[in-house]
C-alpha cells in the first residue's frame, strides 16, 4: 500500500537481469526469464471513495499474480506490467480513464475492474476497440453482453436460478429442514437481483416466504426491519446483504434478544462478518477459502502465504485470502494462459482461444463456452466456524473433516 | 469598440471553433471524454448557479433534475424505444417543469429562504430519488443502456457524446450570459442583495425566481439525458448521489458564484484536478493534494477566482478615461409657485392593517392631491410606516381601498404597484449591497419606468445620480458611501423610475442641518419635475417649511389634516404628542 | 397491519436512532447557527474520533470512556485550531463550504492511510447490552447516547439562553458589530464556539465507534441527513437539532415499520417538506 508502480518494477526489471545473467552462467537453468518489452496491461481498481475497501485486496493480489506470471514466461516470454489507475468508485471516470489506457497510453491488453458498474463502463470502451476483457465480481451475468467479455468467477449463467437451489439443498439437508424464509435484501442491483431469485425457487421447493424485504442500500437504521424480521419468526433468514448491512441487521436483531435460527448472507464484507459475536455459524456465499480441496490447486499455497504476508504488511485488518482477492487471481490466470495458449497478444485471437478451452484456476477447470461466456456455476457456501469461513457445501467442496452445522 | 475589450471576445470564439473541431481531429478518445466531463461540470454548475449564484437561493437539489433528465431518457429508450436524440428536450422539459412545480409553490412563502429553502430542494431529491428505486423507472436493478443506439454525429461514439456536451455546454454558457446581462439577470442579482426591495423597485420577483430555477433545471435535466448515454448503466445510487449537489456548489463558488463565467472556470479547475493523480501508485495521496490546493485558492481567493480577477483588473486599469457622462441637465427650479392639481393622485379609503392581534391601520382615510407635497406625521406607533408600506405594496392590506391615478393598486403584488409610479426611500437605506451605486439606479430605472433603450436608461440613470449630489460616485460601492449619501442614493433609485407618486420615509433623519437644508431643496425640485411626494417625517421643521398639507396620523388613524402651522399649533395634536395634561 | 408491539419497538429503535442524527447535528447547528460557517469536515471530525477511539481500544485496550477522555479535548482543540483559519483569512460563508469540504477530503485521506479502507469494528460488550421493558427492548448503548445528546442539547440550550458568554455569542450571530459596541468580543467567543462544535463531534464520534462498523467513505453517509436535521431543527438551537433528529428518525424507523423499508425516505423526507410549507408554530 502506498508503494508507487516504480518501485516494483525496479524490481522486477533487476530479477530480470539476475535471471539473465543466471541463465548465462548457469545452463542447467532451463527457463529464461521473461525479457524484452514489457507486455503493459492497464486496468482501473476504486483506490478511492466508497469501494476502496475491496480495491486494496484486488491490488495486493493483481502484484502477487504479475509476479507468479514475471517468474514464469511472462506473455510469450516478455514481462508483464500492471499499469494501474483510481477510477474514485466513478463508472464515468472508469469509463474515461479505460480510454486513455486504450488511446492514449496504448496498452497492450485490459484487465477489468471491481463492482458491476465500473465493469459495464469498461465493457462498454473495451467493445468499442474491440479489446478482450475479463472481470470477477459481476454479480449479474445476463448483462455481459459483450461478446470478448469473459467472467473469471463461476457464477454460471444464471446464478438467480442455480445458486438458490444449492443453498436450498443445503438447508435440506439439515437436521430440522425450514419450511419457511424471510427473505431481506438491499436494493443493490446484484443483491436484489440474487434475491428476487431466492424468493422464486424457494416458492417453487415449497418453502413458504413469508416475509419478503427491500431495503435502500445506504440505510443506517435496521431497527425497524429487524422488528418485522424477529415477529415473521421464520426456520431461515436469508439477506442480501453487501458490506456491513449483516452486522448491522444482526446486531439489530441481538438488540431485540432473538436470533435467528440459521442464517444465509449474500456478499458480506468477510471480516467483520466472521469475527463478530453475532457472526458464528452464519451462511454466506463463496467460491474460495484457504483450505482444501482449494489449497491444493496448482500455485495456490505459495499465493495465499504470499497474500496473507502483504496484506498483514499492508494493515489489512483480514489478511486472509478469499473468493474475493481469488476473483483477481484468477482473472490474471486466465490472462496469462490465454496470452500463451493462442500464442498471440490480439484479443480477436485470444477471445477465440479461450472460447475453446478449459482454463485452469484456482476454481479449477473453467470453460466460457455457456451463455455470456459463462461457463458451470461453482458458488459455494460457506461457514463462520470459530469465527473462520469454511466452506461447507456442496459437500465435496468441504474440507475433510468439515461439516455444515445447524445453529 | 476599444481593442481591450475585443480581444478575449475573439479568443473566445476562436476557443469555441476550435473545441467544436477536436472529433475531427482525431484526437485520442480519452482526451474527447475529459473534455466531455469538463463540459459536463461547467453546465451542471453554471446552471445550478443560475438561481443559486445569481438570486442566492442556495439549492442543494440539482441532482433532482439532473436525475430526472438521466432517468427519462434511460425509461424512454430501453422500455419504450424512443430515439435517444429526442429524449433530451424531453428530459430537459420534465425537469424544468419539476422546477417551476417546486417554485410555484415554495417561492410564494416568503419565510422559505435561505437554508430552509435547500433543506427543500435537499429534501425532494431524496423523494425522486426513492420513488424511482420503487417503481419500475429503476425499481432496484439499474438500467442497462448499452443495446440503446447512439445517433453517429461524428465517427466515433466519443466524439458524438463529445459533441453532444460540448453543444450543451456552449448553449448553457450563452444562457447564463444572456441572462446576466439581460434584465432577468439584473433582477435576480437584486434579489440575491434583497429581495424585498427589488420587488418594491419593480422586480417581478415570483416570476423572476420560477424562469431562473426552471432555466437551472431544465438544463440540469439535458445535461443528465446525455449522461445516461455516458455512463452506459445507471443506478439510483450512483445518479443521486451528494456528489452532484455537492460539487456544482464548490466549483461556483471557487469559480464566482455570481459572474456567468465563474462556474465554468471552477468546474474546469476542480474536474483538472481530479484528473491529475489518477495513477494507481499516487491516488490516495493525491486526494489530499487536491483538497490542500483547493483550501489554498479559496483562501487566496475569497470570493472566488472571477471577481478575484475584476478585482486586479480595476486596480491595473488606467483611470478611467471614457469617463461616465457627468450630468448635463440642471435641476430646475422654477420662481413660480407650484400648480397643485384638483384630482387626488392618491386615494386611501378605509384602509387597516392587522398584524395577528396587532391593529397597526384602523381605517385611513385620505387623499392627496397631485403635484403636492403631503407631509404625515404622528407619534410613534401611530402607522406611519405601516400606512407607507402598505401603499407601496410591502404589505398587502387588510381591508379598505386604495387608488393611484386611477387605478386600485391595494392588493396588487409590489412590482406592479412599482410599475403604476409609486416609488419609495427607505429610513435606512437599503442598497443593493453587491451593486454599483449607478447598477443600483439603472435597476430602478430599468424596472420602475417605462421601456426604454440601455443607452436611454444608463444617461437617465446618470442623471438622477447627479442631480443628488453623488456626481462621481457611479462606480463606487454602497458600502463606501456616507449615510447622506446613501440616503441620496434612495433618492436617486426612487426618482429613476420616474414616479408619479413618491413615498419619502424619514429621508431627513441622521442628517445635520446642512445637509437638512440640501435635502429639502432636493424635495423641492422633485416636486417641480412632476413628482407628488408623501413624506413622513420628525423634524418639524422641515415638515412645515415643506408641505402643502400635512396628515397627524393617531393609533392607526387620520387624526387631523390641514395646512401644516394650523395642524401644529391644534392643541389635539400637541396632546397626543406631549400627553393629554399637557395640551388642557 | 403491523402489531403494536412492533410499532413501539420501531417507534423506540427510530427514536434512538435519530439520537445519533441529534447528536451529530448538535455541533454543525452551533457553527452554522452561531458562526455562519458551513463546517463539512463536522463528520470527518467525528469519524478521527471514531477512529482513534477505535485504536485507544483496540490496541492500548483503553475503557471508551477514558478514550473519550483524551479523544474529546484533542478535537476541541482541532476546531480551535480551524477557527484560527478561518478569522486570519475571514473566511466567508461560502468559502467555508470549500476549504470545510477540502478539510473533509484530507482528514478521510489521512484515516484511509492509516487504517486503510477496509472495515474496523471496535468490538465491545457494550453492543450486546439492551433493557426490557414490557414487550419492548431498549438497547443500552443507544439509549446512553440519547441521554448524552439530551444532556448536552439541553445543557447548551441552557447555557445559550441564560449565561452571559451563551448570550453575547446569539448577539455576536445577529449582529457582529452592535454586539462589539456592548463589549462582546466575538473573536474569543468564536473559538470557544468552534472548540465546542468540534467536541461535540468528537463525542459523537466515541459513540459511532462503539455502534458502527468503520470506514473511510461512511463519513460521507451522514451527510444528507444531517444536513436536514440541522435545518428543520433550525440553525444555532440545539434542543431544535436533537427534536429534528429524533422526529426524522422515528418517521422513518415507522415507515419502515408499515411499508417496504425502501420507500422510508419518501416518508420522512414528504413530512419534512409538508412541515416546512405548512410551518405549524411549535417548530
Amino acid at each position: 500500500m502506498g508503494q508507487g508502480m516504480g518501485a516494483w518494477r525496479r524490481r522486477r526489471v533487476l530479477a530480470g537481469i539476475v535471471g539473465a545473467g543466471a541463465s548465462l552462467a548457469s545452463p542447467a537453468i532451463l527457463r529464461a526469464a521473461p525479457s524484452g518489452k514489457p507486455v503493459r496491461v492497464g486496468g482501473t481498481l476504486s483506490l478511492t471513495g466508497f469501494l476502496a475497501q475491496t480495491a486494496s485486496i484486488h491490488k495486493i493480489a493483481a502484484e502477487i499474480m504479475v509476479e507468479e506470471i514475471n517468474a514464469r514466461d511472462g506473455f510469450l516470454g516478455r514481462p508483464a506490467e500492471y499499469v494501474l489507475l483510481d477510477d474514485q468508485s466513478k463508472p464515468d471516470v472508469a469509463r474515461s480513464l479505460y480510454e486513455k489506457l486504450i488511446t492514449v497510453d496504448k496498452v497492450d491488453l485490459i484487465m477489468g475492474p471491481y463492482a458491476t458498474a465500473p465493469i459495464l463502463a469498461a465493457m462498454g470502451v473495451a467493445q468499442r476497440y474491440g479489446k478482450l476483457i475479463i472481470q470477477s465480481s459481476m454479480g449479474i451475468p445476463k448483462l455481459q453482453t459483450y461478446a470478448m467479455a469473459f467472467p473469471a468467477t463461476p457464477f454460471g449463467p444464471e446464478p438467480d436460478k442455480t445458486y438458490p437451489n444449492v443453498i436450498l439443498d443445503a438447508m435440506a439437508s439439515l437436521p430440522a429442514p425450514p419450511r419457511s424464509i424471510v427473505v431481506l435484501t438491499s436494493k443493490f442491483p446484484s443483491a436484489q437481483f440474487m434475491a428476487q431469485g431466492m424468493r422464486a425457487q424457494a416458492e417453487k421447493r415449497g418453502v413458504k416466504v413469508p416475509l419478503y424485504l427491500e431495503y435502500e442500500s445506504g440505510n443506517r437504521d435496521f431497527g425497524a426491519i429487524a422488528a418485522r424480521v424477529k415477529e415473521a419468526d421464520a426456520d431461515f433468514l436469508w439477506v442480501g446483504s453487501l458490506g456491513l448491512e449483516s452486522n448491522q441487521i444482526l446486531e439489530a436483531l441481538r438488540k431485540l434478544d432473538y436470533k435467528p435460527k440459521n442464517s444465509f448472507h449474500l456478499y458480506p464484507a468477510p471480516g467483520p462478518l466472521a469475527l463478530s459475536p453475532d457472526g458464528n455459524l452464519v451462511w454466506s456465499s463463496t467460491f474460495l477459502e484457504p483450505d482444501e480441496p482449494f489449497m491444493s490447486r496448482p500455485g495456490m499455497k505459495k499465493i495465499a502465504e504470499l497474500y496473507k504476508e502483504r496484506a498483514t504488511k499492508a494493515n489489512l485488518p483480514y489478511p486472509i485470502i478469499d473468493a474475493q482477492a481469488a476473483g483477481m487471481i484468477a482473472s490474471w490466470q486466465i490472462l496469462e494462459q490465454g496470452v500463451n495458449g493462442a500464442k498471440s497478444l490480439e484479443d480477436k485471437q485470444i477471445a477465440a482461444w479461450l472460447k475453446k478451452s478449459v482454463v485452469t484456476t484456482v476454481y479449477g477447470p473453467t470453460r466460457f463456452d455457456g451463455l455470456y461466456n459463462h461457463g458451470a456455476p461453482a458458488q459455494l457456501i460457506r461457514q463462520v466456524q470459530d469465527k473462520t469461513w469454511k466452506v461447507v457445501w456442496p459437500r465435496e467442496f468441504a474440507a475433510p473433516g468439515v461439516k455444515l452445522l445447524s445453529a | 469598440m476599444s481593442p481591450a475589450r475585443d480581444l478575449p471576445k475573439a479568443v473566445a470564439a476562436l476557443g469555441v471553433v476550435a473545441l467544436a473541431f477536436v472529433p475531427a481531429a482525431g484526437m485520442p478518445a480519452f482526451y474527447e471524454s475529459f473534455f466531455y466531463l469538463v463540459f459536463f461540470w461547467v453546465s451542471l454548475s453554471t446552471s445550478w448557479a443560475l438561481l443559486s449564484g445569481f438570486a442566492g437561493y442556495f439549492s442543494l437539489g440539482h441532482a433532482a433534475f439532473f436525475g430526472v433528465g438521466m432517468y427519462t431518457t434511460a425509461a424512454l429508450t430501453t422500455k419504450f424505444e424512443v430515439p435517444f436524440l429526442a429524449t433530451i428536450p424531453l428530459g430537459a422539459g420534465l425537469a424544468a417543469l419539476l422546477a417551476a412545480s417546486i417554485g410555484a409553490v415554495v417561492f410564494r412563502l416568503r419565510r422559505l429562504r435561505g437554508e430552509l429553502f435547500a433543506l427543500l430542494t435537499l429534501a425532494v431529491t431524496f423523494v425522486i430519488a426513492t420513488i424511482i428505486l420503487n417503481t419500475p423507472i429503476d425499481g432496484g436493478a439499474g438500467v442497462f443502456m448499452s443495446a440503446v443506439p447512439l445517433p453517429a454525429l461524428t465517427s466515433t461514439p466519443t466524439g458524438t457524446i463529445y459533441i453532444l456536451g460540448f453543444i450543451m455546454c456552449v448553449i448553457t454558457l450563452a444562457t447564463a450570459w444572456w441572462v446576466a446581462h439581460a434584465r432577468l439577470g439584473m433582477g435576480l442579482f437584486a434579489i440575491h442583495d434583497d429581495e424585498d426591495v427589488a420587488e418594491v423597485k419593480g422586480v417581478p420577483t415570483f416570476r423572476y425566481k420560477i424562469v431562473a430555477f426552471a432555466l437551472s433545471g431544465g438544463i440540469a435535466g439535458a445535461v443528465g439525458s446525455i449522461h445516461a448515454m455516458y455512463v452506459g448503466f445507471l443506478t439510483v445510487a450512483g445518479t443521486f448521489e451528494l456528489s452532484v449537489p455537492l460539487f456544482v456548489v464548490l466549483m461556483s463558488v471557487l469559480g464566482g458564484a455570481r459572474h456567468w463565467f465563474g462556474p465554468a472556470i471552477g468546474a474546469t479547475v476542480i474536474t483538472a484536478l481530479l484528473y491529475a493523480f489518477i495513477s494507481g501508485g499516487e491516488a490516495i495521496m493525491g486526494r489530499a493534494i487536491v483538497g490542500l490546493v483547493l483550501i489554498v485558492a479559496i483562501l487566496w481567493l475569497p470570493d472566488g477566482v472571477v471577481p478575484a480577477l475584476q478585482k486586479w483588473r480595476r486596480r491595473h486599469r488606467a483611470a478611467p478615461a471614457q469617463a461616465v457622462r457627468r450630468a448635463e441637465v440642471v435641476p430646475v427650479m422654477p420662481s413660480a409657485p407650484p400648480a397643485i392639481g384638483q384630482r387626488d393622485i392618491l386615494e386611501v379609503r378605509g384602509v387597516t392593517r392587522r398584524f395577528g392581534g396587532l391593529q397597526a391601520l384602523a381605517g385611513v382615510d385620505l387623499g392627496v392631491r397631485e403635484g403636492e407635497i403631503f407631509g404625515l406625521v404622528g407619534p410613534n406607533g401611530s402607522g406611519k410606516t405601516t400606512l407607507i408600506n402598505v401603499i407601496s405594496g410591502f404589505y398587502p392590506l387588510t381591508s379598505g381601498t386604495i387608488t393611484v391615478d386611477g387605478a386600485e393598486i391595494g392588493h396588487a403584488p409590489a412590482h406592479e404597484i412599482a410599475r403604476r409610479g409609486v416609488a419609495r426611500t427607505y429610513q435606512i437605506p437599503r442598497p443593493f449591497a453587491n451593486m454599483t451605486v449607478l447598477d443600483n439606479v439603472m435597476l430602478c430605472a430599468t424596472f420602475g419606468g417605462p421601456v426604454r433603450s440601455r443607452a436611454e436608461i444608463r444617461d437617465e440613470s446618470v442623471h438622477w445620480i447627479g442631480f443628488t449630489g453623488l456626481a462621481g460616485k457611479e462606480e463606487a460601492m454602497p458600502a463606501e458611501l456616507n449615510l447622506h449619501e446613501r440616503k441620496f442614493l434612495e433618492l436617486a433609485r426612487a426618482l429613476a423610475a420616474r414616479p408619479k407618486l413618491l413615498l419619502l420615509d424619514e429621508v431627513l433623519s441622521g442628517l445635520n442641518p446642512a445637509e437638512v437644508d440640501n435635502a429639502i431643496r432636493l424635495v423641492r425640485a422633485i416636486r417641480a419635475q412632476g413628482s407628488t411626494i408623501v413624506f413622513v417625517e420628525h423634524l418639524m421643521r422641515a415638515v412645515v417649511e415643506l408641505s402643502d398639507r400635512v396628515a397627524v396620523l393617531n393609533e392607526g388613524k387620520l387624526f387631523a389634516l390641514g395646512a401644516p402651522r394650523e395642524v401644529m399649533r391644534d392643541p389635539r395634536v400637541v396632546g397626543i404628542y406631549l400627553g393629554k395634561a399637557y395640551a388642557a | 397491519m403491523p402489531s403494536a408491539t412492533l410499532l413501539g419497538q420501531a417507534m423506540i429503535s427510530g427514536v434512538l436512532a435519530g439520537g445519533m442524527y441529534g447528536l451529530l447535528a448538535l455541533g454543525l447547528s452551533l457553527s452554522w447557527g452561531l458562526l455562519r460557517l458551513v463546517n463539512l469536515s463536522h463528520f470527518a471530525l467525528a469519524f478521527l474520533a471514531a477512529y482513534l477511539t477505535y485504536e485507544l481500544g483496540t490496541t492500548y485496550h483503553v475503557p471508551p470512556w477514558w478514550a473519550a477522555a483524551l479523544v474529546v479535548p484533542a478535537m476541541f482543540a482541532i476546531g480551535m485550531v480551524q477557527h484560527w483559519l478561518f478569522d486570519r483569512f475571514k473566511v466567508n460563508e461560502l468559502a467555508s463550504l470549500l476549504i470545510t469540504f477540502s478539510f473533509a477530503i484530507i482528514l478521510e485521506v489521512a484515516i484511509q492511510l492509516y487504517w486503510t479502507a477496509d472495515y474496523r469494528r471496535f468490538e465491545t460488550h457494550y453492543s450486546t447490552l439492551s433493557i426490557k421493558a414490557g414487550p419492548f427492548f431498549i438497547p443500552v448503548l443507544e439509549l446512553v447516547l440519547c441521554m448524552v445528546a439530551g444532556v448536552l442539547a439541553w445543557g447548551t440550550w441552557l447555557w445559550l439562553r441564560r449565561t452571559y458568554v451563551g448570550k453575547a455569542l446569539r448577539a455576536a450571530a445577529e449582529d457582529a458589530d452592535i454586539a462589539a459596541a456592548y463589549g462582546v468580543d466575538h473573536r474569543k467567543l468564536a473559538y470557544l464556539l468552534s472548540g465546542m462544535g468540534a467536541a461535540y463531534a468528537g463525542i459523537a464520534g466515541c459513540f459511532i465507534a462503539l455502534i458502527a462498523t468503520l470506514a473511510p467513505a461512511q463519513i460521507w453517509a451522514w451527510l444528507g441527513v444531517v444536513f436536514a436535521v440541522v435545518i428543520i431543527g433550525r440553525l444555532g438551537n440545539p434542543l431544535g437539532a436533537l427534536l429534528a433528529g429524533m422526529l426524522i428518525g422515528a418517521s422513518e424507523s415507522l415507515a419502515m415499520a408499515v411499508f417496504s423499508p425502501a420507500w422510508a425516505p419518501v416518508v420522512s423526507f414528504s413530512v419534512l417538506i409538508a412541515i416546512l410549507l405548512w410551518d405549524p408554530e411549535w417548530l
